[in-house]
Parts: C-alpha cells; sequence; structure tokens
C-alpha cells in the first residue's frame, strides 16, 4: 500500500475579487491501482484500488462531479473552475472502490 | 613585420603542425563518416520490427474502433455531434502512457439556462473507451476541466460535451504513447 495515502492539496488564487471566476486545482495521494497490474515477485494480480467519483460542493450546492474509471492517473490531479460570488466553504470528496472516503474543505472569500 | 619576427626556423615548425592538424581533422572527418554510416545500418535494422508492430496496432484500432462507435451510440443514440465549440488539448507524443495530461475548453456560455452540462472523456484504445464523465454547472463559471488519464496504447482521444438544451459537440485529437498505461497489457 502506498503511504499517505488519500493525502490532498488543494491550490486556489491568494486574492479573489467578487464574482472572479478562480481556477482550482485538487490534487490527492492515490495509487489508481486497475486490477491489471501483476505483482512482479509473486505473479499474482494486483486488485482493483480506484477512485471512482469526486464531488465537488460550493456551499451546499455541488457544482461539479467526477464519474470516473480506472483509467485516470495516479495520484489524480483535477483542474476546474469556480465563479467566487459569494463566501462559502469549497469542499472536494474523493470515493474509492473499496470504500475509502476522503474530503478536504477550503474557505472562498472573495473581497 | 611579422616576417622580420618570426625566424625562419620557428616557420618550418608551425608548417608541421599545420599538417598534423590537417591529418588529425581528416582522421576524424573519416571516423565521422564511418559512425554515421554505422548508425545508419543500425537504426535501419531496428525499424522493421516496429513498424510491424505498427501495423498490427493499427490492425487493433480498426477492431476497437467500432467499440467506440457502439459506446457513443449506446451513450447518445442517433444524435447528431457536431465537430465545433470543444478543444481538446493532448500531447502529440505521450511518453509515458500512465500519466497523459489532457484539457477539455469549451467557448460555450456557462449560463443559467443555457450551460455545459456534461464532458465525456473517450479513449478509443482502452479495453472500456469511455473512461470518465464529468458534471459541470453554472456556477463553473467556465466550461473548462484537466485531468491526467491512462492510455494503453496509441489512439484517438474524443471529448463529447453536452448542454443543457441536449446537444451534442465534440473534438478529437491523436495520441502517440511509447509506453503503455494500463500495466501486463
Amino acid at each position: 500500500m502506498q503511504e499517505g495515502i488519500g493525502e490532498v492539496k488543494i491550490r486556489i488564487p491568494k486574492s479573489i475579487s467578487k464574482g472572479e471566476i478562480i481556477k482550482v486545482q485538487a490534487l490527492i495521494k492515490h495509487p489508481m491501482e486497475t486490477g491489471l497490474r501483476e505483482d512482479k515477485k509473486t505473479g499474482e494480480k494486483i486488485p482493483a484500488h480506484y477512485i471512482h467519483d469526486v464531488s465537488i460542493y460550493y456551499g451546499d450546492t455541488m457544482i461539479t462531479r467526477c464519474d470516473w474509471t480506472i483509467a485516470i492517473s495516479t495520484n489524480p490531479l483535477i483542474t476546474f473552475y469556480l465563479k467566487a460570488d459569494r463566501s462559502a466553504p469549497l469542499k472536494i470528496i474523493w470515493k474509492d472502490n473499496k470504500g475509502g472516503v476522503y474530503q478536504e474543505t477550503v474557505q472562498i472569500n472573495p473581497q | 613585420m611579422w616576417g622580420k619576427l618570426i625566424s625562419g626556423g620557428d616557420i618550418n615548425i608551425m608548417e608541421q603542425k599545420r599538417d598534423d592538424i590537417a591529418l588529425t581533422r581528416r582522421r576524424f572527418l573519416k571516423m565521422a563518416g564511418t559512425t554515421c554510416v554505422s548508425l545508419l545500418i543500425t537504426e535501419s535494422l531496428l525499424s522493421f520490427p516496429s513498424s510491424a508492430a505498427e501495423e498490427k496496432i493499427k490492425k487493433n484500432e480498426i477492431a476497437e474502433g467500432e467499440n467506440i462507435n457502439e459506446t457513443l451510440k449506446r451513450l447518445f443514440g442517433n444524435r447528431k455531434i457536431e465537430m465545433s465549440h470543444v478543444d481538446l488539448k493532448a500531447p502529440i507524443i505521450a511518453e509515458n502512457g500512465a500519466v497523459v495530461p489532457i484539457t477539455v475548453i469549451s467557448d460555450l456560455p456557462m449560463d443559467k439556462d443555457n450551460y455545459v452540462k456534461k464532458i465525456y472523456i473517450f479513449v478509443e484504445g482502452n479495453l472500456k473507451p469511455h473512461i470518465a464523465t464529468i458534471d459541470l454547472a453554472p456556477a463553473n463559471g467556465k466550461a473548462e476541466f484537466a485531468m491526467r488519464i491512462k492510455m494503453r496504447k496509441s489512439s484517438n482521444i474524443r471529448a463529447v460535451l453536452e448542454t443543457s438544451s441536449g446537444k451534442l459537440y465534440n473534438d478529437i485529437k491523436p495520441v502517440k504513447v511509447t509506453i503503455g498505461g494500463c500495466g501486463g497489457l
């Protein structure tokens, strides 16, 4: 198992003006195991372990949702945009096929 | 003026040196020539098996190209997909198929009643071509999304956009993969 699984980094601009469309980048540490790879030592297949759902909430409303398969790279990085028209938390939830749930919240405070 | 400064003996030495330089240069050119020829030969020998492999890939792509059509038909039926309003950015050559960065950009509006609702991503060479769906909302303010995907082999990537009014737009980009990214396949 990869160490630090579920470690999250979210990047937003330092200063945000009201109504500005900001770029948000979110990185999560995850093996994104396809289930097709074999362990080189034992020759056994490594079971699939991947994030299949990413939900992004701005305040209470869901603004973006990703429905993923195994074909997403290890340590998934997503870049999306957000219209910062009010002060509200931005919450991102990642769910994997083994029941793992990882979440992180950043506060959006437009000036 | 220079004639006065340099004595006869010195001139002889200089000429000898020049001859030496000329010789080494000739030798160097000869060596470079032979290495170039040998490199060309080895390259041409190496290129034979790779072109055969490429042909194999092409044949497979045709077989799986039908799969992508089936997937598109299953998802969108007989609805028309227009080739506009979408810009799919992907590398021409991906050295590592396990990490292929892609960006989908659209100039379509993100208004309350008219916005880009969904982005579908397809990798035609993967076993399951439909790899991701992204739901967007007017709150995004801009129809742009980027992520990193895995590709098994060289093939087309396709991004299909669905608007809230039900219109479909797409863009297709071929990507050449040097090392496949799904492991074992």
